[in-house]
């Protein structure tokens, strides 16, 4: 097992810019997950270090091993594909070992290894069948297997899980970070959805527009995001924001105000904006808060995600699944100032 | 008009076309094959003598064994030069489209001036291929009157018709979905490992198709070539295949009895030659997936 980092990374494909000096770093036997939205460039990212795409510039190192210019087979790195990559006329078993037999690895020394990564993800009663005879899960199990089998210094993993359905997209998460756990591999884990990322990356690497905006472990991203984009990126439902003004010492964003105090003088010389997390906005009669009518209310079994419009701003509220206000009510809204992040209108970036 | 007509409407002009350019032809062949027919008299009934005769007409054998050595020698040879140039030109790059305009143009050629053609091209004396030939030494056949060079002629001239085989094998080899030839990069395959354990197996379907399909067409195709071209020789019948000998029988010397038992001769040999591909493939794939 080794790290993983990659430098400056650029790559174009004619007009369009799919990485800019990208750079992460994957510490030994850590879980990194890179999530961003479409087309910002993590799927490229991870065919970078795969050895798929040749980076335009840029450096790509496997341990201290620099694997910039050297094939995708001699970077001793596996992936996993999206689809599976499952070759259909080969049973399970021989996908699993299609890379030992290709290394020319002797056919019994195959089966062990064929076995033991099998048993590692409980696939080993479906060895025989071919692809087309296994669920979903069954083809991620056995793609996972022989991303195993190989014993390979880093695990690429391009949105393993985007072809399950729900349920199983929860129970195969949590395996594949208990797998993480015993092997101690080093995992690049590329996906869009921001709940795998919390809950399954050591660290987390927030993706935009071919460069990362902000690493850390989920709670940093979640709760100190260095940008308004990330806020918004990460949270369900996503990040309110409202823009600031101020007046007569004090902020005023919709229909919230509050009291200057510290270096808030200096930061209001320029365009503010205010981002209130769903689950920060609390309902309650306390003194202060601001009223808002109900304008929908989507019920999402454990929770309801309330919509309302407050001083013409629409806003939503996390409450708990009990809370199921009619239309056009009133309720009373309130937050600390404490919950709520203070971007730069223009740059988007976090101040505090 | 319910839909069971309407569907019938639909149907009939192929079915039409079916049934008077296929089926009646080939009824009227089969019971033509029982009998003596020269257009003039009425067909006279005379059993199986036709065949018997067959078996002991030594211009029949040479064209058969002729039908037979083409098919093994060309069969083979048409496959792996589609199969080649498909590989070379599925993927998309400057002037792919002209390289495969060329290789499928031949094929859209009428017969008859693809032969007059060839006829210019295998000119010993200043067709061009024995001047290219000349370049290297001094080898030039006499491709249309030594025997053995006039056979491999009709095999050259098949192994340029190979538009159809070449388009039907690019179009599978590009369903074969990337992933799997990046998968392979990743795991470490080399090039043949690649093309040995996922192309081939993966294309393999559509190969034994176009085996099967070359194989039928083979026992007919090189009627044009050996009429315009070589002309059935040189003697001793070096370039007669099944087709000719049927034509020259029917149309030449009026025995369409005769002609008729040599059709069905060649339809059953066809089948044979299928039946016993299909059987040699079906345990070879049992032992080649694995």
């Amino acid at each position: 097992m080794s790290g993983l980092t990659l430098e400056g990374i650029h790559k174009t494909y004619g007009d369009v810019v799919a990485l800019r000096g990208l750079e992460l770093t994957a510490a030994e036997g850590e879980l990194l997950v890179v999530v961003g939205p479409s087309g910002c460039g993590k799927t490229t990212a991870l065919r970078v270090v795969a050895g798929l795409e040749r980076p335009d510039a840029g450096r790509v190192l496997i341990g201290e091993r620099d694997v910039t210019r050297l094939a995708p087979a001699k970077r001793n790195a596996s992936m996993v594909f999206q689809t599976y990559a499952l070759f259909p006329h080969l049973t399970a078993g021989d996908n699993i070992g299609f890379g030992l037999r290709a290394r020319r690895m002797k056919r019994a020394e195959v089966t062990l290894r064929v076995r033991e990564a099998a048993a590692l993800v409980r696939c080993e009663e479906v060895l025989d069948r071919h692809p087309y005879e296994l669920s979903g899960g069954e083809r991620q199990r056995v793609a996972l297997a022989r991303a195993l089998a190989r014993h390979p210094d880093v695990f690429l993993l391009d949105e393993p899980l985007s072809n399950l359905d729900a349920q199983l997209r929860v129970e195969t998460r949590a395996e594949i970070e208990s797998l993480h756990r015993r092997l101690g591999a080093t995992m690049l884990y590329v996906t869009h959805d921001q709940v795998e990322a919390l809950t399954m990356g050591d660290r987390v690497a927030v993706m935009r527009d071919g460069s990362v905006e902000q690493v850390g472990t989920p709670e940093e991203v979640y709760a100190a995001p260095v940008n308004r984009f990330v806020a918004r990126f990460i949270g369900i439902p996503p990040l309110n924001i409202l823009p600031v003004t101020h007046r007569g010492g004090r902020f005023l964003a919709g229909p919230f105000s509050f009291a200057m105090r510290g270096n808030d003088e200096r930061l209001a010389r320029r365009p503010l904006e205010l981002g209130i997390r769903p689950e920060h906005l609390v309902i309650s009669t306390a003194k202060g808060n601001a009223v808002a009518t109900v304008a929908l209310v989507e019920v999402a079994g454990p929770e309801t995600f309330i919509h309302v419009d407050a001083a013409g701003h629409r806003l939503i509220v996390r409450a708990p699944g009990s809370m199921r206000p009619k239309l056009g009510s009133e309720l009373l809204i309130g937050v600390r100032r404490a919950n709520t992040l203070l971007f730069d209108a223009e740059t988007g970036e976090t101040l505090s | 008009m319910s839909s069971r007509r309407g569907l019938a409407v639909m149907l009939a002009p192929y079915l039409l076309g079916l049934a008077a350019l296929i089926v009646v032809p080939a009824a009227i062949t089969f019971g033509l094959a029982f009998t003596e027919y020269d257009l003039i008299r009425p067909a006279d009934f005379t059993g199986l003598s036709n065949f018997a005769e067959l078996a002991g007409d030594d211009v029949f054998l040479i064209s058969l064994r002729n039908s037979l050595t083409f098919a093994a020698v060309a069969v083979p040879l048409r496959l792996l030069g589609a199969l080649g140039l498909a590989l070379l030109l599925h993927r998309r790059f400057r002037g792919v489209g002209a390289y495969r305009t060329s290789v499928y143009l031949p094929t859209v050629i009428p017969d008859m001036a693809y032969a007059l053609l060839w006829l210019w091209i295998f000119n010993p004396l200043f067709g061009p291929l024995n001047l290219f030939l000349g370049l290297f030494g001094d080898f030039s056949p006499r491709w249309l009157t030594d025997p053995t060079a006039a056979q491999a002629a009709v095999i050259v001239m098949s192994l340029f018709q190979i538009g159809e085989g070449f388009l039907v094998a690019m179009a599978t080899r590009q369903e074969i979905p990337g992933e799997l030839y990046e998968l392979a990069s990743t795991e470490g395959a080399r090039p043949w490992h690649v093309f040995r354990r996922v192309t081939l197996p993966m294309m393999a379907p559509t190969l034994l198709l176009l085996l099967f399909r070359d194989t039928i067409f083979s026992f007919q195709a090189n009627f044009v070539p050996a009429l315009i071209v070589t002309g059935g020789g040189p003697p001793p019948y070096a370039t007669t295949y099944l087709p000719l000998f049927v034509y020259r029988n029917a149309f030449e010397y009026l025995r369409y009895g005769y002609a008729a038992a040599a059709t069905l001769a060649m339809f059953v040999v066809t089948g044979v030659v299928v039946y016993l591909q299909w059987r040699i493939v079906r345990r070879w794939r049992r032992s080649f997936v694995v």
